[in-house]
């Protein structure tokens, strides 16, 4: 059950060590490790952090770029807030960024534990898992919509016709759209899962598995005591990871849905888009940019610290 | 930290309003929303060497399809904008609201009184001032698979009825004899997408009386979602989908591309759409396997809606007189025949010019059921400071109808008046 005794050694020792030692040998010149990341640092200011004021500074605006901006101050998120489209996206969007989370980091640890191991064989096979997650997500989509195809002879339907269930009207039913579409991420997501997973599951000691063999532990058991402890950090950075990517899903809903029907699966992007780029109401859409990201930045902020909690 | 860094500091409430001191010999810059390399911008390129050959004025021309309005945006920003926009009529309205473009003295346009009556009404803004001279039009009809038609032994459709019949024959003979009940009536691009949803049914509910916003004597728009017209035209539409079932399925997410294929594919036999497949299911499907004819009566009449492009004269130009000669030889006879011209190539649909007989450029009759259909029933979107809002509204509402057959027609149609209301309450057009 020790955790600790199970988890990776921390690198941070080690670090301190060696950069100690590079500070006496280079000097200890402050501004060489600036100067690496320099290149980064402009491109992310450039492309990242100036949008960013830009959108803060927009949200409090109404935006109309050649006759000048007029200062409307909290009225767009007033709008934003008080409207019933935006509440339903943002409960959509979170349903979706569990239901993937969740769905993809399962069926991910399920695969990880079926392809863990060192043979040829399965260095195939986990390439071929892998697949989903480099096709371009807007093949995937479309391949889903065809696949979803509502009718008795679509492909989805003939394989829970196979079950007795069925036609379903998948992401053209309002009940099952939202769910359609977690699927269709939960496809895409798990593998990517999988392979970090699998870098977990190499970092656990051998020995420990040999301990609870020696004492008798069937596989559940050994999976209960000691893969999932030791895999504690690795669920941590995934659900950070997996919660981001599901509160800003956009690609998938717009393309296979966009937000339809009857909004049963509108999100908080696409909506953001509408607003903004389909209607020319920016400064409405960046006020709900700006909540998504503030969104994001607290689940990132609570997660570290119940992590930095656990660990200390 | 530095939230003002990169704000730009527009001077005051009116910035760039004023005129720029005018230069006769500057070249014009023409941007064009249509893919680049693609037709679209060899028929833009094609008119412009025209222009240039006939006036000697230089012109620019660029192409741009994704984010158009975004890039357009991004110069305003920088008070640099192009001197000539080809985009939507429909845009006119966005871009009045954004000052942009500049009113248009259409005494000061060669020619401007030859545009058809309906043009001129679609370059009209809400207050009335023209901002904008179409060049080029398009209304819709109804392509029909000829050889299931004549299977069935049914007329052309002459009103609904008679359309709901041909599509339920469709949908239930098996016109295409395989065997399966794999066909369907009528093919309906249902997705919110774009708006899609509400472009296709205003065919419908302007033929059955119906209107999303009625414009009141004051000038102000009231939503029209509710009158008894509008709710019989959405309940017929919606019945197509969930009494009758005539529509292909999957309809809801469906945007033109898979729609259009449904038609190729031998999937859906009716479609109403613009003159601008022909060319596309000409080769795809054939052109014996279909043929073209008028929207059949509504309850109302035949109205179809009426869309196209017009060339917009952007605000701060150095060469308002270049802009003003540029417009009037888009119009001109010979310019609207340069722009029909070619199998492909053409940015010019219908010509909006009185006196151009298309029939002289372009003998296929199909092209004149549209042009007659243009004339004579073409109706296009109001011109409010932003349509987009309506459109979408109105497409989210249609979609939910068709997508969700348990939904209360009555009911969502009054929460969609509520929507528009709110909409053009904030447009500062909502009659009280």
């Amino acid at each position: 059950m020790s955790v600790r005794e199970a988890a990776p050694l921390t690198a941070r020792a080690p670090v301190t060590r060696t950069s100690a030692r590079d500070r006496r040998r280079r000097g200890g010149q402050w501004w060489v490790p600036w100067l690496f990341l320099a290149p980064a640092l402009v491109l992310f200011l450039y492309f990242k952090f100036i949008p960013m004021a830009r959108a803060v500074s927009m949200s409090v605006q109404e935006v109309r770029p050649y006759l000048g901006n007029t200062w409307v101050g909290g009225a767009n998120y007033a709008e934003i807030l008080s409207s019933d489209g935006f509440r339903s996206a943002a409960w959509n969007t979170v349903v979706l960024a569990v239901g993937q989370t969740f769905g993809s980091m399962v069926l991910g640890f399920g695969l990880a534990l079926l392809v863990e191991g060192q043979t040829r064989k399965l260095t195939f096979i986990r390439s071929a898992a892998f697949l989903p997650v480099v096709v371009p997500l807007a093949v995937t989509a479309e391949l889903w919509r065809i696949m979803y195809h509502p009718t008795g002879d679509g492909l989805m339907n003939q394989v829970i016709g196979l079950i007795g269930l069925g036609p379903s009207g998948f992401i053209n039913d309002p009940h099952t759209s939202l769910a359609s579409i977690a699927v269709t991420g939960i496809w895409r997501g798990a593998p990517y899962d999988m392979m970090i997973f699998l870098a977990g599951l190499a970092g656990i000691d051998r020995g420990l598995y040999e301990a609870a063999t020696v004492d008798g532990a069937s596989t559940w058991r050994r999976i209960v005591h000691v893969t999932l402890p030791g895999l504690r950090p690795v669920f941590a950075i995934l659900f950070v990871l997996a919660a981001v990517r599901g509160f800003r899903t956009f690609t998938e809903v717009f393309l296979l849905t966009n937000g339809g029907p009857n909004g049963s699966t509108e999100v908080v992007m696409t909506l953001i888009y509408k607003l903004g780029l389909e209607q020319s109401r920016l400064g409405v859409g960046s006020a709900g940019a700006v909540l998504l990201f503030a969104a994001t930045l607290v689940l990132t902020v609570c997660v570290q610290l119940l992590r930095r909690r656990r660990s200390a | 930290m530095g939230l003002g860094v990169a704000l730009t500091v527009a001077g005051c409430g009116g910035g760039g309003g004023g005129k720029a001191a005018q230069d006769p010999s500057a070249p014009l810059e023409l941007w064009a929303r249509t893919t680049p390399g693609g037709d679209g911008e060899k028929g833009m390129k094609k008119l412009a060497a025209a222009f240039e050959a006939a006036t000697g004025q230089k012109v620019e021309v660029t192409a741009i399809f994704d984010d158009f309005e975004t890039k357009l945006s991004q110069r305003a920003a920088q008070k640099d904008l192009p001197d000539i926009v080809m985009n939507d009529s429909s845009q006119l309205g966005t871009m009045v609201g954004q000052g942009i473009v500049r009113e248009v003295d259409l005494s000061a346009i060669k020619g401007s009184d030859q545009l058809l009556a309906p043009a001129i009404e679609a370059a009209r803004a809400a207050d009335g001032k023209t901002y904008g001279v179409p060049y080029s039009a398009q209304a819709s009809a109804l392509l029909i698979r000829k050889d299931w038609r004549a299977k069935t032994g049914l007329p052309v459709p002459a009103n609904w009825d008679q359309l709901v019949a041909l599509a339920k024959a469709f949908t239930t003979q098996d016109p295409d004899g395989n065997g399966k009940a794999d066909t369907y009536g009528m093919a309906v691009p249902g997705s919110t997408k774009r708006g899609y949803a509400s472009w296709y049914f205003s065919n419908f509910l302007w033929a059955g009386g119906g209107d999303f916003i009625a414009k009141q004597p004051d000038g102000k728009y009231k939503p029209a979602m509710t009158t008894p017209e509008s709710i019989a035209a959405t309940t017929w539409f919606r019945d197509l989908a969930c009494t009758s079932k005539v529509i292909q399925p999957g309809a809801a997410t469906m945007d033109t591309p898979p729609t259009n294929e449904t038609f190729e594919a031998g999937k859906t036999g009716m479609y109403v759409v613009g003159p601008y497949l022909m060319p596309r299911f000409d080769s795809s499907l054939g052109k014996d396997k279909y043929e073209v004819v008028p929207m059949p009566k509504g309850p109302k009449d035949s109205t179809v809606l009426a869309e196209g492009g017009s060339v917009y004269l952007m605000a701060g130009s150095k060469n308002e007189a270049a802009q003003n000669a540029f417009a009037a030889y888009a119009i001109s006879a010979e310019g609207q025949k340069i722009g029909m011209e070619g199998e492909k190539a053409f940015i010019v649909q219908l010509p909006v010019n009185k006196s151009v007989d298309i029939t002289s450029v372009r003998p296929d009759p199909r092209w004149k059921l549209y042009a007659d259909a243009y004339r004579e029933h073409g109706r296009y979107a109001p011109s409010i400071p932003n349509w987009t809002v309506v459109r979408q509204s109105t497409a989210d509402t249609v979609n939910a109808l068709i997508a969700d057959c348990g939904l209360d027609t009555g009911a969502e149609l009054k929460k969609l008046d509520q929507k528009l209301g709110e909409a053009l309450g904030q447009q500062g057009i909502g009659a009280s």
